[in-house]
């Protein structure tokens, strides 16, 4: 009989931790990756030998760092498993690190995400399958061509597309784990280096290097080791889907969001409206239009309309990518998917500082990786 | 006519005598119809061997989407240049480059046929490649 997070034992966010996103430096990925997790244990008021699993996605580092990275902490002799699933490696290491504590296999588990920017190959480029223009096709224009196709069908503006970045990096300039930290006029962001289709270089994350880490426990694990209950956020909601076959196949990134959240609700027990707060995969403007939709915050064709009226505004019905989303916090692909679930954590918290959406209960995590597969998790006071 | 060489042989024919060109693609048993030809297995229903049968898909489609390349990671990649979705009068969905000016915006629903066009090779030979371009713009048949 398969079951859903919430068929198991409650499992909580007690630690968050940050390595701020940067572009690529001198920095070892050791010191990005220590920074975020000795935060992390500080935020719990853990030690680290409390620590029983560790996590630890990457997607560009080379094969195996974990261990190299985590006995500075001290070799205590803990499980460590790497998790590399494209975007979503931190939301496919953050789900393991849950389903381990919520199967009571351990109390206290930690997922990590730390990455630095290097060029690796894509599996897909090694099927042997050939492709008309995939050395063309890069995921800027794959976006660019859903831009084109999406303000096509609804008849707006493209230029309206760039009020998603002008939000983000308007929210991004309040983070300080962010990598850019810069508010941004439409001006600026529509005049901007052309990219691809209507994109700028400011519509599109700066894929950087960086760390984040989240830490979560089972109720035993939060008594046994005194971790203050009032702060633990609960995570109610899992769900992973892959790409399917669709009538539209280029819209499989939308698809798969709309899937998966509906999947990731349904475990919750709760609806689109309920929701304070969502983090979402916006590595280009268009993404957060299309999965806002699709996730059924707004009605189809209406996410600028919704936009345009502060809906998604920190203070808005549902502030949507508070962080500053990836276009503004940054994408270093390993650390995202977890950093995502510590800004809804902090959030939930009422720990956001400038960025605090007022009485947030209920956030959604969602990231989308090539291959394409989706992640979505929901957390709740 | 003389003979051509083709950049990617598995995916594309040469013109036929009418002109047209065709794209490599298959067809399962189950019926779903696929671009380009490849025998590991059906993506919808898992079948494999014979029940994958190599078809040729005729060279026309229709714009869904359209896009001007500004910036790009190869260099040796000119730009600018225009890639669209083109969906294939056979049923796949294809990426693809256009062959249209960068300043002009079709619509989606463009009629577009398939056409080669000449492309430099990576030690200056000239090689065919696949276009797709509006229909109404392709003459010497097939539009």
């Amino acid at each position: 009989m398969p079951s859903i997070l919430r068929d198991l034992k409650p499992v909580y966010v007690v630690g968050v931790g940050f390595h701020r996103y940067q572009y690529l430096s001198e920095t070892s990925y050791v010191e990005l990756g220590l920074t975020a997790v000795r935060q992390a244990l500080a935020d719990a008021n853990i030690e680290w030998p409390a620590v029983e699993s560790a996590y630890v996605a990457k997607a560009l580092l080379p094969m195996a760092p974990g261990r190299p990275m985590l006995r500075h902490l001290g070799s205590h002799g803990l499980p460590i498993a790497h998790v590399e699933n494209a975007s979503a490696s931190g939301s496919t290491a953050f789900r393991h690190a849950c389903y381990e504590v919520a199967a009571g296999l351990t109390d206290v588990s930690l997922a990590v995400g730390v990455d630095k920017p290097a060029k690796v190959l894509r599996g897909e480029s090694l099927t042997g399958i050939p492709h008309l223009a995939n050395d063309a096709i890069v995921p800027f224009t794959h976006f660019a061509l859903l831009a084109d196709e999406y303000a096509n069908k609804y008849g707006i503006d493209l230029d309206d597309v760039a009020l998603v970045a002008l939000k983000n990096h308007s929210n991004a300039a309040k983070n300080p784990n962010a990598q850019r930290q810069k508010e941004r006029t439409l001006e600026e962001i529509i005049n901007g280096t052309q990219i691809s289709g209507s994109f700028t270089s400011l519509q599109c994350t700066p894929v950087g290097e960086g760390a984040a880490a989240v830490i979560v426990a089972s109720e035993d694990g939060i008594k046994q080791l005194g971790i203050d209950a009032s702060r633990a956020i609960r995570v109610t909601a899992s769900a992973a889907c892959s790409q399917r076959l669709y009538e539209n196949a280029a819209s499989f990134d939308a698809e798969l969001t709309e899937e998966t959240t509906r999947l990731a609700l349904q475990q919750a027990g709760c609806d689109a409206a309920d929701l304070d707060l969502v983090e979402l995969h916006d590595a280009f403007t268009i993404e957060e239009l299309e999965y806002v939709e699709r996730m059924g915050l707004c009605e189809p064709g209406q996410a600028i309309f919704a936009l345009k009226e502060g809906q998604f505004n920190i203070g808005g019905r549902c502030a949507v990518s508070a962080s500053g989303g990836l276009i503004g916090m940054g994408h270093p692909i390993g650390p995202t998917g977890i950093g995502q679930v510590g800004e809804i954590t902090r959030q939930l918290r009422n720990e956001a500082g400038e960025r605090q959406q007022p009485s947030a209960k209920k956030g959604l995590a969602h990231m989308v990786g090539v291959g394409a597969v989706c992640y979505v998790h929901i957390l709740e006071k | 006519m003389s003979q051509l060489r083709l950049l990617k042989p598995n995916l594309y024919t040469s013109p036929d005598e009418k002109g047209d060109i065709q794209l490599m693609g298959g067809r399962c048993s189950c019926g779903y119809c696929f671009f380009p030809m490849q025998h590991y297995g059906c993506e919808q229903c898992g079948a494999k061997g014979d029940e994958l049968k190599a078809v040729p898909l005729t060279g026309k489609g229709e714009l869904v989407s359209s896009a001007v390349v500004h910036k790009h990671a190869d260099e040796r990649r000119q730009t600018p240049f225009v890639v669209g979705s083109v969906r294939l009068t056979d049923g796949p969905v294809v990426r693809t480059l256009l062959d249209v000016d960068t300043d002009v915006r079709l619509a989606p629903g463009t009629e577009l046929t398939a056409v080669l066009v000449d492309v430099e090779g990576k030690e200056s030979e000239t090689f065919q490649d696949l276009r797709f371009r509006p229909s109404r713009l392709v003459t010497g048949g097939g539009a």
